[in-house]
């Protein structure tokens, strides 16, 4: 698992480590039942605190993004997610919001707002096919 | 809060009539990895010659590893691991000899572990420590530290002058080998975006007192930045814990040390206008605690 941290950046170590792990999950770099670093072995890899690591971890079990696997450490979620879907929603709008301030920002018209996000959406789509086709 | 390895009560210092240390109070949890900021002369090498019973203060207490450095300094310099700022070791000895040398004042000396460290870290047992590099120097220093096996770590500025490669290596050095082992490292460093990552705890000193100390994430969570829309001189008095205000371009720039949704609120109600508000990295966050105005300075610039 390969993960950069952005020492001088605003948004604290913990988010950076999250963040980069939920994309390699959307991306399908990491699949269902992957297993992840241990905490040590993570914390020795980036040189960060391993409480930093614990925090990221506990949060992705918290948001079902992982879970613990007895005997075989922390893996990747397997099965159907259990989170409502107006609470998923949720999550996803609150980060659409930002986007949205600075497409306004940037005069950037709403069509081709509308038009940029399924274009990522179908990149994201694409490597995600793209590394299942791999195995 | 869990055990202190390290506790300082009102420490007071002072060269003659130059006060250093002004009342530092501190407490270092069992087992966290504790950076210790402060801007070069603000007392930090002070506080840490103290705590090994190097230097003795004109008032106040601390205790280490359970132990009294101005009473008994030796318990102190066995229970603890000490890298000082630019350690100098004996130029003339070989690595093989000053392990022998060191080894021979801790009674819980370590060799096999010694022994372990040197493969570790690359270090040649043969050669002369004159002829080290600046990074091998600081990783001998690291080793003599570590090998008695200390349940406490001192480290003064460890990676003064360390290239960005040996200095990361050294900080995955404190991780892997001391926080894993449920050690506490308590060390100072001026470079700030270095701290972030390893320490899990963080004090600033400055002017001889301490002005924060906190949990890394709380600080960072705690202290935001908030840009407000407006050209007047602005009354901040009911506003609680700024660390800085400043206009510029008709903008307020205002720092609080914790934003609360009251604060926001009370914010908003002075700005009458759209707030906008942002976190800062830990550089931005010392700078506002050591230099900031404290809302002092209100008038227009």
């Amino acid at each position: 698992m390969f993960i950069r941290i952005e020492p001088s950046s605003s948004s604290p170590i913990y988010r950076q480590i999250m963040d980069q792990i939920r994309y390699q999950i959307a991306a399908g770099v990491l699949k269902p039942g992957d297993k992840v670093p241990s905490i040590r072995q993570l914390a020795g890899q980036l040189a960060v605190n391993q409480n930093t690591v614990l925090k990221v971890y506990n949060e992705l079990c918290r948001e079902r993004v992982l879970e613990v696997d007895r005997g075989n450490g922390t893996v990747v979620m397997q099965g159907n997610l259990t989170i409502p879907i107006d609470e998923r929603r949720k999550a996803v709008a609150a980060l659409l919001r930002e986007a949205v301030v600075q497409a306004i920002h940037l005069e950037v018209p709403p069509e081709q707002v509308h038009a940029l996000l399924e274009k990522e959406y179908q990149t994201i789509l694409a490597e995600k096919n793209r590394s299942s086709h791999h195995d | 809060m869990t055990k202190a390895a390290i506790s300082i009560s009102n420490l007071h210092f002072a060269y003659g009539r130059h006060k250093v240390l002004d009342g530092v109070n501190l407490d270092v949890p069992e087992g966290s990895i504790f950076g210790f900021l402060g801007r070069n002369g603000a007392g930090k090498t002070t506080t840490i010659q103290v705590l090994l019973g190097l230097m003795d203060p004109q008032s106040g207490r601390c205790e280490v590893a359970g132990h009294d450095p101005q009473a008994d300094a030796i318990a102190v310099r066995r229970a603890v691991g000490y890298v000082a700022e630019d350690q100098r070791m004996y130029d003339w000895m070989r690595i093989e000899q000053i392990l022998q040398w060191t080894g021979s004042f801790y009674p819980t000396w370590d060799r096999a572990y010694a022994g372990q460290l040197l493969r570790r870290f690359d270090l040649p047992a043969r050669s002369k420590i004159a002829t080290l590099s600046k990074g091998q120097n600081t990783r001998l220093a690291l080793l003599l530290a570590l090998a008695h096996r200390p349940k406490t770590v001192i480290l003064d500025d460890p990676t003064l002058g360390l290239d960005p490669i040996a200095r990361k290596e050294f900080l995955r050095s404190v991780i892997t080998l001391l926080q894993a082992e449920g050690a506490t490292v308590f060390f100072s460093s001026h470079l700030l975006y270095e701290i972030e990552p390893v320490a899990d705890w963080i004090a600033i000193l400055d002017q001889g007192r301490i002005v924060k100390a906190a949990p890394t994430d709380e600080l960072r969570d705690a202290v935001r930045r908030f840009i407000l829309p407006r050209r007047d001189a602005m009354d901040l008095g009911r506003i609680p814990s700024v660390l800085d205000a400043v206009q510029r371009d008709g903008q307020w720039s205002v720092t609080l040390e914790s934003a609360t949704q009251d604060t926001r609120a009370a914010l908003t109600a002075v700005a009458g206008g759209d707030v906008q508000e942002m976190g800062l990295n830990l550089d931005e966050i010392f700078e506002a605690y050591v230099i900031g105005n404290r809302g002092r300075e209100v008038s227009p610039c």
